[in-house]
């Protein structure tokens, strides 16, 4: 091929160039070896003389190396830097060896446009989710979720969106190595062979895997050949954030491990216990999607209550939220149980007769909830969150059955991870065998364990005992710095792989591009220890998956099509776990367990530990959408921070901002404080994932690591930390600083409308007569533009009442756009450049807020103050009333933005794209224009995607059905606030939103005629407590 | 009536020239710091000033190189330093416009001796301002020419709607004439200049500029009509040019922009502002160039009785904005006027403001402190910082808290910024103290001719009373 050509002879010509300064570099050692001119290259005496004078310059570059054709590791890099956009751009000219199918469009109208779509899975906790995958002639650009996957169901949370820029991160690690020594992946089998035959000869003994929690059944059928090979080795599988609470619980409550699987579509009545169940875990998209579908303002609409220390996702959704400390929430559950035994919920058993525990909850919402609780049996919920003990969730297990939710809104299954726990008891085992010298191979394939693993393991010092530490990671992380080999790790998007959903549901993963940089899977890793780590995982799957396919009754057809269809459709049918049968609660046995728990009142400040809604357990540090995505409770942005409520922070006289040390269990950590509303007094919050030391530049020294006051036993929450003031300040980046509608007491319409259930299903109240003022036709003195001719008229609207605030979108509209980042000065500056951003306004009492979120990105005014201020003609409306901004013709006067009421208008007031890596230009979406320094820019209401929608149906001779064209935020929504389409069909969704008797526009009386219309917020109080409003 | 050269009479108004002088000593006066070579203080100030044209260098290279980001501007702060500048420095040079046309049409004899002066200044305040409708653009090598209604080939012209186009009209217009102007003005002052000098390359250069003036009957009459028909068109400008300004905010729907008041309290802000940087400079100017028997304490007073008006035009604009707020019953408007501005992050601009642009010019009530040297020099100085902090409050300001409080921001400026605006002063100082070491600080020929007018009208009134 002609580009292949073209790209081979550009590589070499940058080689050429290239070479001799890696010869200068790397002295005269890598020549030897391989014959090139071992003369090192000097410009001036002082050079030269500089070169001999560093006798180890390879050692100054520990991860340097001298097998790759006498190219140093940093020349390597260098080569690779500057190739990479060759060795990719062709990816069209190389798609990986094995033949991947793409996505047969299922249902045919929502995979809009012409670039290939293919449906493929991740994993983040183990349990995986569909993933489609947009891709431009061979270069992945845009995550979207499958609509046919039970656990997506076509939306995305943020992490998966993210994944696109992490696949292209420049600074992934690049090089397999031994040391200090790049190798190639054959010398590593043969060191592998050679270990393991060693090993073989003791059965084993001494050889530890430490893996992450996975479903995958490739994995789990590795594991049992390498155990079959090596009887005496063994398994860890460990996650920092690993919540076994469940599994334990029902070993508790039903005498055996189980895990619950929930549904909110029957639900009228949900109890969060500490679960943020909308934004945190493997359920989270299909559980929004389900529990926003209820909360259309019916009689039927479903109402949630939240316990939690700190306010969440959920928390902010909660039609009641009761703030209590984490560690008394089992005290909570317990009285609950105890009042709805004395309300006559029988089925409870002795469980019922525990007693009320102590704490500090008010009576009145117990009995409220209780009476909730009951009125709706069989239709009730009561989750219990990761962090939760392994006793709260037996009694919510508990509580469940005797409510008659099971088998309607929880069912209980069969583990699906491989390992049933993954918490800290294993990893404390394995820690045990390496302090007493019994461990001499260890492989680890799990997330960055020497970062994440509880501080008290010291893991850091215990691995440097392993002989041979095998580490496999996509970065040179904390681990990696102390392994012996180093394996860097293929991308979900490079890989091969299987796993399955929550409910069982297998997925093949299929990989979008060949490694950019020759990563391998782990299940490469861990065939290479039976001897079939050459073989590829393409071909180990296929071979498993051939393997079960020849099950009775399962596949008709040959393998072949079978395993084309598994991956065009991006799941494998029939293979759900169904609920176990005959679960009964053994009573008597919680009820002694769950004793203590009633006693137990610890003392002092509360210090909790929470999982980051933006890099999770802190494996997507160094990536910068997630690090610039503003926290959906914080706006906190680049950082986190020590969280605590306003009350707790004005008792130990501190303010947002101040840098205070913590001490717990004689450690100490110094972090910024941050006060929040809605946070539990006596207690701290500290989110984990950040103040990472090893990772890419991006996440490099971000925030501080709460790791280093985890224990293995108090992982989550625990009493007894002591906070002093150091009277340092710290600086942070948020992007919103405000916490309420009118923070100097101005008395404007709040932008974000609120309003109980009675007063929107009573049609002649104060709420409908506000908001028709706020929306249809004002006195005008020129005749508005009559849209009603066009073919399309667009407009979006955005229900208050279903986002959640998880700010999928977000970063859905920042890589379907290629928006930049800023870092964390820009984002301080004020010069953040998503184009959609979640207001997010409390309304009420600092302690306990009503939270109420509003994306808002431009709402495509009819009338809109930007386009007559331009002076050049740069942003105009278009016939069908998008406002367009022309970037090659702005000036960057940044009047625009100035008169834009919303604010919506971003501006790059820097070179924000000059200087990214030639790797993270592939990942650009080719359709979006990338715009330069000094140009403004703002949401396009997706238009490369009407475009392309346009250009389809023109071709069929036929309009765009409504639906059929989604915008990116629209797309990644979980919950499916957000809706687009033409206003000039009058049955298309947009159309009927906008006539729902709850939209509202923002700033109507302006007279802009925005577009995007807003639909208000409905609170579902119990009348029982409700408040005066 | 007596003789011309009077004592202080107390009914007499003050004289416009003090002693007697014949054509031959106002030329030797008026021209004596022209003809002689620098001295030590002139090139200490010109020192000064180069350095901050230096800053002003450096500070321009690193926003072409960086970009706008090395401003403190965000979002919503699209506008701050770079308009704030430009803004007070189109109102700078508002009063020499006024000074030179209106105050001819209207026969101010009182004009002469500090029109050339504050000319001058409207001249270097406009060469200031000029730099910031560029450099503040995200793309300068594209505004510089986009912003004309020359034929394209993409066949797009300008948006005639936005303000920002009407601007580059204005400030043009207003630029070339005042540059026509003071030209014009100068002519015959070139000429006697080129007659005076004893360098022969000075005697060239000057004689090059004076275009050939010989001083006959017709030039001065061709002369005389052209200079009217200067100060005709000038003077729509003094009322036009920051009224197209004020444009920039008042067509907007920001509050604190959208005000029909902007307009006249604009013009009035610029005069007030304009005054105070003349009498800011003339104050030293007349007592080391001496100077002092041409720019009497008349002078000063009469100036400083214009600043006395035009600061209660400016603080009747700033009743008006808060009474409108208020009787509008409009919630943004209120919001802005009676917290933002009073109570709100950036108070202590607006407190300034109120005080140095509407309490510290009451001062001139008093006929004592009017005509008092350190006094009026202090509240020139007051004035100039006081119209700049009204400046930053109408721009910044109302941007940073405008409709939803979710895009609220701060700001603060950057190094570049502080820069930028110190080194335009610099700019400023520099051409001004070119202008006062190479042409004649005082219209001479318009002096003498007073001096003709004042001697006849005397003689004349002598004959009557007789």
């Amino acid at each position: 091929m002609s580009c292949d050509d073209n790209h081979e002879a550009r590589a070499n010509d940058r080689a050429r160039r290239s070479l001799p300064m890696v010869g200068a570099q790397n002295g005269g050692a890598a020549g030897a070896e391989t014959g090139l001119p071992s003369r090192p290259l000097w410009r001036s005496i002082e050079e030269r003389s500089l070169l001999g004078a560093v006798p180890g310059a390879a050692n100054e570059f520990p991860g340097g190396a001298s097998e790759m054709d006498g190219v140093s590791r940093r020349g390597f890099m260098q080569l690779l830097g500057v190739s990479t956009a060759i060795a990719t751009v062709g990816a069209a000219c190389r798609k990986p060896n094995e033949k991947i199918i793409p996505f047969v469009r299922r249902p045919e109208e929502i995979t809009p446009g012409n670039a290939l779509h293919f449906a493929t899975a991740y994993a983040l906790e183990g349990y995986t989710s569909g993933l489609l995958v947009e891709s431009h002639e061979g270069r992945p650009t845009k995550i979207e979720g499958n609509p046919a996957h039970p656990e997506t169901i076509g939306a995305t949370t943020v992490t998966e969106q993210a994944l696109i820029l992490g696949l292209y991160d420049d600074d992934r690690a690049k090089q397999l190595r031994r040391g200090g020594d790049a190798i190639g992946w054959q010398t590593f089998l043969g060191d592998v062979k050679a270990r393991g035959a060693k090993l073989t000869e003791r059965g084993g003994a001494g050889l530890r895997f430490l893996t992450g929690p996975t479903t995958s059944p490739l994995l789990a059928d590795l594991r049992r050949r390498i155990l079959e090979r090596f009887p005496q080795a063994k398994f860890v599988s460990y996650a920092a954030v690993a919540g076994d609470g469940a599994v334990e619980g029902s070993k508790m409550a039903f005498g055996r491990p189980l895990v619950p699987r929930h549904h909110l579509a029957p639900a009228a009545v949900i109890l969060s216990l500490d679960a943020d169940f909308l934004a945190d875990g493997p359920e989270q998209t299909r559980l929004s999607r389900e529990f926003s579908a209820r909360r259309e303002p019916s009689r039927d609409m479903n109402r949630l209550y939240v316990v939690e220390p700190a306010l969440t996702v959920t928390g902010g959704m909660a039609d009641h939220r009761l703030r209590l400390r984490g560690s008394e929430v089992g005290a909570l559950l317990g009285s609950l149980c105890a009042m709805l035994s004395g309300r006559g919920l029988s089925a409870l058993g002795p469980v019922g007769s525990l007693g009320h525990g102590q704490g500090s909850w008010d009576p009145k919402w117990l009995v409220a909830l209780c009476g909730d609780l009951e009125r709706n049996r069989g239709r009730s919920l009561v989750i219990a969150g990761r962090r939760q003990p392994p006793v709260v969730h037996a009694l919510a297990a508990a509580l469940n059955v005797a409510l008659g939710n099971l088998g309607s809104t929880v069912e209980y299954g069969l583990p699906i991870t491989t390992d049933a726990t993954t918490g800290t008891a294993a990893l404390g085992a394995l820690a045990e065998d390496i302090a007493a010298g019994s461990v001499d191979t260890l492989v680890v394939t799990g997330e960055n364990p020497v970062y994440a693993a509880p501080v008290d393991y010291k893991l850091a010092q215990l691995l440097k005992r392993v002989p041979n530490v095998i580490y496999h990671g996509l970065y040179e992380d904390e681990t990696a710095a102390i392994c012996n080999y180093f394996v860097p790790a293929a991308h979900v998007l490079e890989s091969w792989g299987d796993g399955r959903a929550t409910d069982g549901i297998v997925s093949i993963a299929q990989p979008l591009i060949a490694p950019l940089w020759g990563g391998h899977t782990e299940a490469e890793v861990l065939a290479a220890f039976v001897g079939d780590g050459d073989l590829g995982t393409h071909e180990l799957l296929r071979r498993y998956w051939r393997g079960m396919s020849k099950l009775p009754g399962n596949l008709v057809g040959s393998f072949d099509n079978v395993w084309e269809r598994w991956l065009a459709d991006g799941i494998v049918p029939d293979t759900g776990a169904g609920a176990e049968a005959g679960v009964t609660i053994n009573g008597q046995a919680l009820a002694q367990a769950a004793a203590p728990l009633l006693a137990r009142s610890g003392s002092g400040m509360e210090i909790a530990f929470a999982t980051d809604p933006k890099v999770f357990d802190g494996r997507f540090a160094n990536n910068a959408w997630l690090q610039e995505l503003a926290h959906p409770i914080t706006k906190l942005t680049w950082d986190n921070a020590l969280l605590l409520s306003d009350a707790t922070a004005k008792g130990l006289d501190l303010e947002t901002g101040d840098i205070v040390e913590v001490t717990y269990r004689d450690r100490t950590l110094e972090a910024p404080a941050m006060i929040v509303p809605g946070h539990v007094d006596d207690a701290i919050t500290l989110p984990l994932g950040y103040g990472r030391t090893a990772t890419g530049h991006v996440g490099r020294g971000v925030g501080f690591n709460a790791n280093a006051l985890r224990t293995s036993e108090a992982p989550w929450f625990d009493r007894g930390a002591a906070i002093s003031k150091t009277g340092k300040r710290f600086k942070f980046a948020i992007t919103q600083d405000h916490w309420t509608m009118s923070p100097d007491g101005r008395e404007s319409p709040p932008p974000a409308v609120s309003a109980p259930l009675a007063e929107v299903l009573n049609a002649g109240s104060m709420f409908h007569e506000e908001l028709e003022e706020r929306r249809g036709p004002q006195a005008v003195i020129h005749q508005p533009v009559d849209y009603s001719g066009q073919a399309y008229k667009w407009g979006m609207s955005v229900d208050l009442n279903k986002c959640t605030g998880c700010s999928a979108c977000v970063v859905a509209c920042q890589s379907e756009n290629n928006i930049a980042s800023v870092g964390k000065d820009g984002v301080g500056r004020g010069r953040e450049m998503q184009w959609i951003r979640i207001d997010r306004y409390f309304s009420g009492p600092v302690d306990e807020p009503e939270m109420i979120n509003q994306p808002l990105g431009c709402v495509h005014c009819e009338t809109a103050p930007c386009e007559y201020v331009c002076p050049v003609n740069a942003t105009v409306h278009s016939d069908e009333g998008l406002n367009e901004m022309i970037y090659n013709r702005c000036i960057g006067t940044r009047y625009c933005s100035n008169n834009c009421p919303y604010k919506v208008r971003r501006f790059n007031f820097l070179d924000y794209t000059g200087d990214i890596s030639a790797a993270r230009e592939l990942g650009m979406n080719p359709e979006v224009t990338v715009r330069s320094r000094g140009v403004m820019e703002k949401c396009t209401y997706c238009v490369q995607r009407i475009e392309r929608a346009r250009i389809a149906t023109r071709i069929e001779g036929r309009t765009i059905a409504d639906g059929e064209l989604q915008t990116a935020c629209q797309q990644g929504c979980p919950t499916q606030a957000i809706v687009f389409g033409s206003l000039n069909d009058p049955n298309s969704k947009v159309s009927q939103l906008h006539a729902d008797t709850r939209r509202y526009d923002l700033l109507h009386e302006l007279g802009t005629r925005p577009r995007t219309a807003y639909l208000a917020r409905v609170r579902n109080p119990n009348p029982e407590l409700a408040k005066v409003d | 009536m007596a003789a011309p050269n009077l004592s202080h009479d107390p009914l007499e108004p003050l004289p416009l020239i003090e002693g007697t002088h014949t054509d031959q000593t106002i030329n030797d006066s008026l021209l004596s710091h022209v003809l002689r070579g620098a001295g030590k203080g002139w090139w200490m100030l010109f020192g000064c000033a180069l350095s901050m044209l230096g800053l002003l260098v450096i500070a321009i290279s690193w926003t072409l190189y960086k970009g706008i980001g090395a401003w403190g501007n965000n979002i919503p702060v699209g506008w701050a330093f770079g308009i704030i500048n430009f803004v007070w420095w189109i109102g700078i040079g508002h009063a020499g416009t006024l000074i030179s046309a209106i105050l001819l049409l209207f026969q101010q004899k009182w004009r002469t001796s500090i029109n050339r002066f504050a000319e001058a200044m409207t001249l270097f305040a406009v060469i200031c301002a000029l730099l910031f409708p560029l450099l503040h653009t995200g793309r300068p090598w594209f505004a510089a020419y986009w912003l004309m209604p020359y034929p394209s080939v993409q066949r797009i012209w300008p948006q005639f709607k936005s303000p920002l186009t009407w601007d580059v009209f204005a400030v043009s217009t207003y630029f070339t004439i005042s540059l026509l102007f003071w030209f014009l003005g100068l002519v015959p002052d070139l000429a006697a200049l080129r007659e005076s000098t004893k360098s022969k390359t000075k005697r060239f250069i000057y004689g090059l500029f004076a275009m050939g003036w010989r001083g006959s009957g017709r030039h001065w009459a061709e002369y005389k009509w052209a200079y009217l028909l200067l100060a005709g068109l000038s003077t729509p400008l003094v009322l036009s040019v920051h009224t197209i300004v004020s444009f920039d905010f008042a067509t907007s729907v920001i509050p604190g922009w959208h005000t029909t008041i902007f307009p006249p309290y604009f013009v009035a802000g610029a005069v007030f502002s304009g005054f105070a940087m003349v009498m800011t400079w003339m104050i030293p100017a007349r007592h080391f160039l001496g100077l002092k028997h041409v720019v009497t304490m008349k002078h000063l007073e009469n100036m400083n009785k214009i600043m006395l008006v035009t600061g209660m035009l400016v603080g009747y604009g700033y009743l008006m904005e808060h009474f409108i707020a208020w009787y509008s019953g409009n919630p943004y408007e209120m919001g802005q006027f009676f917290l933002t501005r009073w109570h709100g992050p950036m108070r202590w601009i607006f407190r300034t403001m109120m005080f140095c642009n509407v309490v510290v010019p009451q001062m001139f009530w008093s006929k004592r402190l009017r005509t008092s040297i350190p006094v009026m020099w202090v509240a020139a100085i007051l004035i100039n910082i006081g119209m700049w902090c009204e400046r930053f409050n109408i721009v910044v300001t109302s941007l940073h808290r405008d409709f939803l409080p979710s895009s609220w921001k701060d700001y603060s400026p950057t190094w570049v910024d502080l820069s930028l605006f110190i080194g335009t002063i610099g700019l400023f100082s520099t051409l001004f103290l070119l202008f006062l070491k190479f042409v004649p600080a005082v219209a001479v020929t318009e002096v003498k001719e007073l001096r003709h007018e004042l001697a006849e009208h005397d003689a004349v009134a002598g004959e009557t009373h007789a």
